[in-house]
């Protein structure tokens, strides 16, 4: 008995002969035919991906424990033992649902889930604790819905997005949903798309103001605009190339201020060609298309991609779309209507005011349905669908902030709307407020979480829907965006107030922390970047919001944003507010500092001894460390004052500091001449791995190496920006490194490996 | 055998769950150090692998322990606080072995929570009410033959746990939800009695 079987033709034939070769590379590599890591990013490429402690191995608080799962030695990639639960996430293209497909994802939720669904950042949904041999079911499944996971993760291009308001927006230049479409279509499984060293990804906008599609942090983003031509409008595209959040944030660069309609796939297809032909393979770090860019420098990317492009043989689906765009788009289910008497509900007002937008098509409005941290439970998301049936059709789409929205409501139902709403828990207001928090899934489930994102996210939610009545509606409409590490899931870098896990270690113990930044821009497609402000204790950062925000609400001028109050106050200033909230207090005193939000185990590694020399020597490493933080900061400011030259060198010194405060646990007498540090650095943390970490590996260490290298300070903006990111990192690591080192109950060995049950 | 029987005797994705009395208020983020103390002490059955704080959600699982073979969970479906055990790993036997075997691992875990000692024993569980359901719509899909084919075994776990009570048994009625009975007895035995009669 099984789904193949019962579903049969409703699975279409291509999606199911994949599926059954997927199911097929199951079965070879259960009896070893396939080599681990060509088994990983098979699975990935189908969206199965890892889940944290999938290694068969957790701190539970006492220590390192294994997880004997009875998978007998099976894994499903390196290091990934077979029976671990996993996570598979389902590409939705632009955030696009019908009612049918919304019951799949809740059946298939409670069936191979724990009956969560949880939409991400990306329009997508993710189903956690799923078995890898439950996964061709499941896929069978989605596919007779029209869903397919084919390239969801892995070396690939990842789902498409675009605005959620596309095609009903007030302020589009028009809708961008039929393009994204079809870039979608063309792209999946196109030879061209095969061999990339990193992900790539795809969004569209309607407007250049607006949030919209988050042009701005994308490897390829297209703005609508027109312009006329012998009196005829033309549709085309602002294209931007290279943007991306990560580790190394880049701001994306415009390739093309008007690409026409007709060359979007065809163009789409000469970058994928020449990412994979000249972009990063062995370094996976230095792999996404924004490091290309960087690298070439976007004339001469330009340059490439136009003769690629012109070298391509001619495809008859570059255009064939295009003579359905007029005719694309949904139609509403029931006539408009405006709302004659809005009920006297003061519940029903305030989810208007903040969850009701109204169309420019007369008599319909788009209702969001705010979804607390992305998660919603099956029987809720099968309720929806119901009411979608009824109210709407199946104009329903995700949106990157993990919300739901319902398009083409028409206005006179919205209290019956609001009332069905509310009898499912999903009539919470505040979307799009300060109070509706992304967060990625940080430690909860994510490998490489080093803080809890979504646990922090759920206490600033908590305390902040208390606080919004009596919030200033300049506090009220601030974005607060987190990531349990650098990586940036949650987007941290485009928001009002974004935090990202990092750790410190304080009288031998690890403190969860989150880097706070501030000034980041939601709005014009994450249209700039906030920078660092320093680590703060994870258990202070309510405070933090909280001061930031009151300050902001005190001084602000007159219609200013947060963006421009946080430039004019400077980092410094905003740097001085938080400056107490940095310490870490005694572990007698405060020991919920010492764990992690809704998790009472200790944070880290425990409590595993510290010899008194090592403690010694780790005070002096931790006066650099300080003295490091510091020089970045100041190379944020020189920054901030437009001398990236200066900013370049901070940058580079921040990181000296960093390597000689670690080369100083062994060899105190090490001088402050750059070279010997950097030899004794390379020697003593690099070639052994020392400093290497679990994921990253040797990463953040080249970066001082390659600034090392070159001949000269930066003299551009952008250049020391991302040095400044990346001395940033490479002092997260030595933290990292010096809090491992301090976790060894003997000095270390040249040689030695990281403990496994560091914190990263 | 008819087909419904035949289905629903392969199936292994079931889940069991007791209801708090009207009594208890019972914050679920309470639970999340008592599920991460059972991780550390091994004290329900399973291999017990971590914690998700799904609190802020407002159905479905409140706080949950997820286990290799399924998980526990505080579950608020239909407005109502309990503990839920699904299971999902197979497991040898036939249904009436396997739907005993939850109910016994359920039970156990739901006296822990009463008798735990960071809990104050605020935590009480109704010995009149079990809900079950199948988190699998393609052995169990949710109609009337499915009900019929598996009332004698789980008529069977009832007269077990509740030998001279009166159990009736309650289908949910929407044919797209999970198969899904309650059975309510007139009586019911606290659980350490049901965790006796389970042994
Ligand atoms: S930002 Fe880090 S913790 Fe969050 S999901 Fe991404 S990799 Fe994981």
């Amino acid at each position: 008995m099984s789904w193949k079987d019962t579903l049969g033709a409703r699975i279409p034939d291509d999606l199911g002969r994949e599926i059954d070769t997927y199911e097929n590379q199951i079965a070879l590599k259960r009896q070893g035919k396939i080599d681990d890591k060509v088994f990983a990013e098979t699975r990935l490429r189908r969206g199965a991906y890892g889940q944290r402690y999938d290694n068969g191995q957790r701190n539970d608080g006492t220590g390192v424990k294994l997880l004997p799962f009875p998978s007998d030695g099976q894994t499903k990639g390196p290091d990934t033992v077979w029976d671990a639960p996993g996570m598979q996430r389902i590409k939705i293209p632009f955030g696009g649902l019908t009612a049918d497909q919304m019951d799949t994802l809740a059946n298939l939720s409670e069936e191979y889930s724990d009956g969560v669904c949880h939409i991400t950042t990306r329009q997508d949904i993710q189903l956690h604790f799923v078995h890898i041999d439950d996964t061709p079911e499941l896929m069978r499944r989605l596919a007779a819905v029209g869903i397919t996971t084919r390239e969801a993760c892995g070396n690939t291009v990842r789902n498409v997005t675009a605005c959620p308001l596309s095609g009903v927006c007030r302020d589009e230049t028009f809708d961008v949903t039929p393009y994204a479409e079809a870039s979608m279509h063309f792209l999946l499984g196109h030879p061209d798309t095969q061999d990339f060293g990193r992900k790539f990804k795809v969004a569209f906008s309607g407007c250049r103001e607006h949030a919209c599609g988050l042009v701005n942090m994308h490897d390829f983003g297209g703005i609508a605009v027109t312009r006329e031509v012998n009196g005829t409008i033309e549709r085309g595209f602002e294209v931007y190339v290279g943007g991306g959040l990560g580790a190394v944030p880049h701001e994306a660069k415009l390739f093309d201020p008007f690409l026409t309609e007709e060359e979007v796939l065809p163009t789409l297809q000469a970058i994928s060609r020449v990412f994979a032909r000249l972009g990063e393979k062995r370094n996976r770090a230095r792999a996404r298309i924004k490091f290309l860019v960087a690298q070439l420098g976007i004339d001469e990317f330009r340059r490439l991609v136009k003769e690629e492009r012109d070298a391509l043989a001619p495809d008859e689906r570059w255009s064939a779309y295009l003579d359905d765009v007029p005719a694309q788009g949904e139609r509403p289910l029931h006539a408009g209507a405006p709302l004659e008497t809005a009920p006297n509900s003061g519940a029903f007002q305030t989810w208007v005011g903040t969850n009701v937008y109204r169309q420019r098509q007369a008599g319909y409005v788009v209702a969001t349905i705010t979804l607390s941290l992305g998660d919603l439970s099956g029987w809720q998301l099968r309720r929806l669908a119901d009411l979608a049936r009824r109210f709407v059709g199946d104009a329903i789409r995700t949106t990157v902030e993990q919300n739901i929205v319902l398009r083409w409501v028409r206005e006179a139902d919205l209290p019956e709307l609001h009332r069905e709403l509310d009898s499912i828990g999903l009539a919470q207001p505040g979307a799009g407020t300060v109070a509706d928090i992304t967060a990625c899934p940080g430690t909860d489930t994510c490998k490489l979480g080093i803080a809890s994102s979504r646990g922090l996210a759920a206490e600033l939610e908590r305390q902040l829907v208390d606080q919004m009545s009596s919030l200033d509606e300049s506090a009220r409409n601030l974005r607060i965006k987190v990531s349990g590490c650098f990586n940036s899931c949650g987007q941290h870098h485009i928001s009002d107030l974004g935090f990202y896990g990092v750790s410190r270690h304080a009288s031998g113990h690890v403190v969860p922390h989150f880097q706070v930044l501030l000034g980041g821009k939601w709005v014009e497609n994450g249209g700039s970047y906030g920078l660092a402000i320093g680590a703060v204790p994870s258990k202070n950062i309510p405070e933090v919001v909280r001061r930031v925000t009151s300050r902001f609400v005190e001084e602000r001028l007159e219609n200013e944003t947060f963006y421009d109050f946080a430039s004019r106050i400077g980092k410094r200033t905003l740097k001085e507010i938080l400056k107490d909230l940095m310490a870490i207090p005694g572990r007698e005193e405060r020991p919920d500092f010492f764990r992690d939000w809704g998790d009472p185990r200790e944070f880290g590694i425990g409590d595993m001894g510290v010899g008194e020399c090592a403690g010694e020597v780790v005070s002096l490493t931790e006066f650099d460390l300080a003295g490091a933080e510091s020089q970045v900061f100041e190379a944020q400011l020189a920054l901030e004052e437009n001398d990236p030259t200066r900013a370049d060198q901070l940058a580079y010194g921040a990181m000296l500091q960093a390597a000689k405060g670690l080369i100083k646990t062994e060899f105190i007498d090490i001088s402050d001449e750059p070279t010997q540090i950097v030899m004794e650095f390379r020697t003593r943390f690099y070639d052994t791995e020392v400093f290497f970490d679990k994921y990253a590996r040797g990463k953040f260490a080249n970066y001082l190496f390659r600034r090392h290298e070159q001949p000269g300070p930066a003299t551009e903006r952008d250049t020391a920006r991302r040095l400044i990111e990346e001395a940033q990192l490479f002092l997260e690591a030595t933290h990292a490194c010096q809090a491992r080192l301090a976790s060894m109950p003997s000095p270390p060995k040249a040689g030695s490996a990281p403990s496994p049950g560091g914190v990263q | 055998m008819t087909d419904a029987a035949a289905r629903i005797g392969t199936l292994q994705r079931i889940a069991l769950k007791i209801f708090l009395d009207e009594e208890t208020v019972l914050d679920p983020r309470d639970v999340i150090p008592v599920f991460h103390r059972w991780i550390q002490t091994s004290a329900v059955d399973g291999l017990l692998i971590d914690v998700a704080d799904y609190s802020h959600m407002t159905s479905g699982p409140s706080v949950l322990l997820a286990t290799h073979e399924g998980y526990y969970a505080i579950e608020q479906s239909g407005g109502r606080l309990g503990l839920q055990y699904a299971r999902r790993a197979d497991q040898e036997g036939e249904l009436a072995d396997r739907l005993h075997a939850a109910a016994r691992t359920l039970v156990k875990a739901g006296r822990l929570l009463e008798t735990n000692d960071t809990l104050d024993g605020r935590v009480r569980f109704r010995g009149d009410q079990l809900e079950c359901l199948a988190n699998d719509r393609l052995r169990a899909p949710n109609r009337g033959e499915t009900m019929e084919a598996f009332r004698p075994t789980f008529e069977r776990l009832l007269s077990t746990m509740g030998p001279d009570d009166d159990w009736s048994l309650t289908q949910e009625i929407d044919e797209r939800e999970r198969f899904s009975v309650l059975a309510t007895s007139d009586s019911g035995a606290a659980l350490d009695l049901l965790e006796a009669r389970l042994r």
